[in-house]
């Protein structure tokens, strides 16, 4: 059942994650809310 | 992106009533995740006998942890969670970005109980549901070739939800102390952002093919993690403990918050699975309703104010139900479901996920010959350890000194354990849970 593409390196998936804009958006999102968070307390 | 063809995923078309299916569970889901989630918020109303904000959204998120670790190991087992990840370990980054998402927003909302209250926060941090919206289309193919009409239903929809959630506001205005309110609304706002882009990740594990039971347990660190950061660098750690041993009669009240939350957010990651999050965030923000009904009449707020605010707050609040009402009933046909495949196919590329294992997840069904989940001593561990805690903090419990009324509150819980029977069967039903 295992993917015969996986890369069985975990760098490999790392890069994947970093190249995706499903990751920087949300990331993006939180910097804001910590910010807001700041600035209310 | 090449169409997807009946060989990539062969079972999709096996059984024509399966999506249709699927597509009712997702919405029964929304709703009962609506009514926990309402139910969730109502503990927070601690607020006002001076804990710290920061407090409170800390032991919330630890009842939280102990749910969201022992539900999972209750219903399917931890060696579930041990297959997803071995299918989809780069799942856990985004579990655990979603985790540090929720435990901001968790901790604005406090901020905006506070300062503009339970019902009128609410709706305003319900406008996640047009983020989702947003997201849902731009990132996985959500309402592409819907049709006119269901489009409409969506986005008219979700219009029709801010018309109601701006009614609220105006009625926000004639309410609670001027000095605080503007950070009340920016606080309840932000937190609709945080949680709009939180169903990014969610989206995402289920369009993989990962369990949501799974996914909720990775999803528990980061926002403990978060939250546990967030408390020790606002109070520091010694007044942190103080504050946390002088609230200690009520910590099983906000834990109890913190678990009901997980309920309903157990749905609502079923909901975002089967109808996707265009459909799912504004489905279970009918939770707006149940807060509602538990600010009024459990908590007796709005009481003393003029009948022009009642009838502000209780119009808007029906503007946004009518809205959910839409949405609910523009389920996606078959061309916008093939669309999903697309986004999921894109993802197993991607990622490397086996082909056999999304189909069949995106179904509700295990693979062909994979190992049924089974609960082991650890499992029982877990519940057991869960359940410890939650019954020593009871037993220091006391019933906070507020004016509470406890017939409507019967009411209210007696409804949310129908749904939890009603959703839970129809989940195990259909799914078993997959």
């Amino acid at each position: 059942m295992n993917a015969p593409g996986r890369d069985p390196h975990p760098r490999g998936w790392w890069a994947m994650v970093l190249s995706d804009i499903h990751f920087w958006v949300p990331l993006a999102v939180l910097m804001g809310g910590l910010l807001l968070l700041r600035f209310i307390r | 992106m090449l169409p997807v063809s009946s060989s990539q995923f062969p079972a999709a078309i096996q059984d024509a009533s399966r999506p249709r299916k699927l597509q009712l569970l997702g919405i029964l889901s929304g709703f009962a995740a609506g009514a926990w989630l309402g139910a969730a918020e109502a503990p927070t109303k601690l607020v006002s006998i001076g804990i710290s904000p920061m407090v409170i959204s800390l032991i919330m998120v630890i009842g939280v942890f102990l749910a969201r670790w022992s539900l999972p190991a209750l219903i399917l087992g931890t060696s579930s969670v041990r297959a997803d990840v071995r299918q989809a370990p780069h799942l856990i980054i985004w579990a655990l970005l979603a985790g540090c998402l929720w435990a901001v927003a968790n901790t604005l909302t406090i901020f905006a109980i506070r300062d503009i209250g339970l019902s009128i926060a609410f709706p305003l941090w319900n406008s996640n549901s047009l983020l989702g919206i947003l997201w849902g289309f731009l990132f996985f193919n959500e309402l592409h070739q819907a049709g006119w009409r269901r489009r409409v239903g969506v986005l008219g929809g979700a219009l029709v939800m801010c018309l109601g959630a701006t009614l609220l506001a105006v009625a926000s205005s004639a309410r609670g102390p001027a000095a605080h309110s503007l950070h009340g609304v920016w606080a309840a706002l932000g937190a609709g952002i945080l949680w709009g882009t939180m169903y990014i990740p969610y989206r995402k594990a289920y369009l993989t093919g990962m369990n949501p039971l799974s996914f909720v347990t990775f999803f528990s660190f980061g926002e403990l993690g978060t939250m546990t950061v967030l408390s020790v660098s606002s109070l520091g750690l010694a007044p942190l403990w103080q504050e946390l041993l002088s609230a200690r009669s009520v910590i099983f009240w906000l834990m109890l918050g913190g678990f009901v939350w997980v309920i309903g957010d157990v749905f609502q990651q079923y909901a975002a699975k089967y109808v996707g999050i265009s459909r799912g965030i504004p489905l279970s923000n009918s939770n707006q309703l149940w807060g509602l009904l538990w600010g009024i009449l459990v908590f007796g707020e709005l009481h003393g104010r003029s009948s022009s605010i009642y009838l502000e707050v209780i119009g808007g609040s029906l503007l946004m139900m009518l809205g959910v009402g839409a949405i609910a009933f523009s389920s996606a046909t078959g061309r916008e479901q093939i669309r999903w495949r697309e986004a999921a196919i894109r993802e197993s590329d991607r990622y490397g996920v086996a082909t056999d294992f999304v189909e069949a997840r995106m179904d509700g069904r295990q693979v062909l010959g994979e190992a049924k989940p089974s609960r082991s001593g650890l499992d029982w561990l877990l519940v057991v350890a869960a359940t410890g805690v939650f019954v020593t903090f009871a037993a220091m419990a006391r019933v906070p000194q507020m004016s509470l009324h406890w017939g409507p509150a019967a009411v209210l819980t007696a409804l949310l354990f129908l749904f939890l029977v009603i959703c839970g069967l129809t989940l195990w039903r259909t799914t078993r849970f997959n």
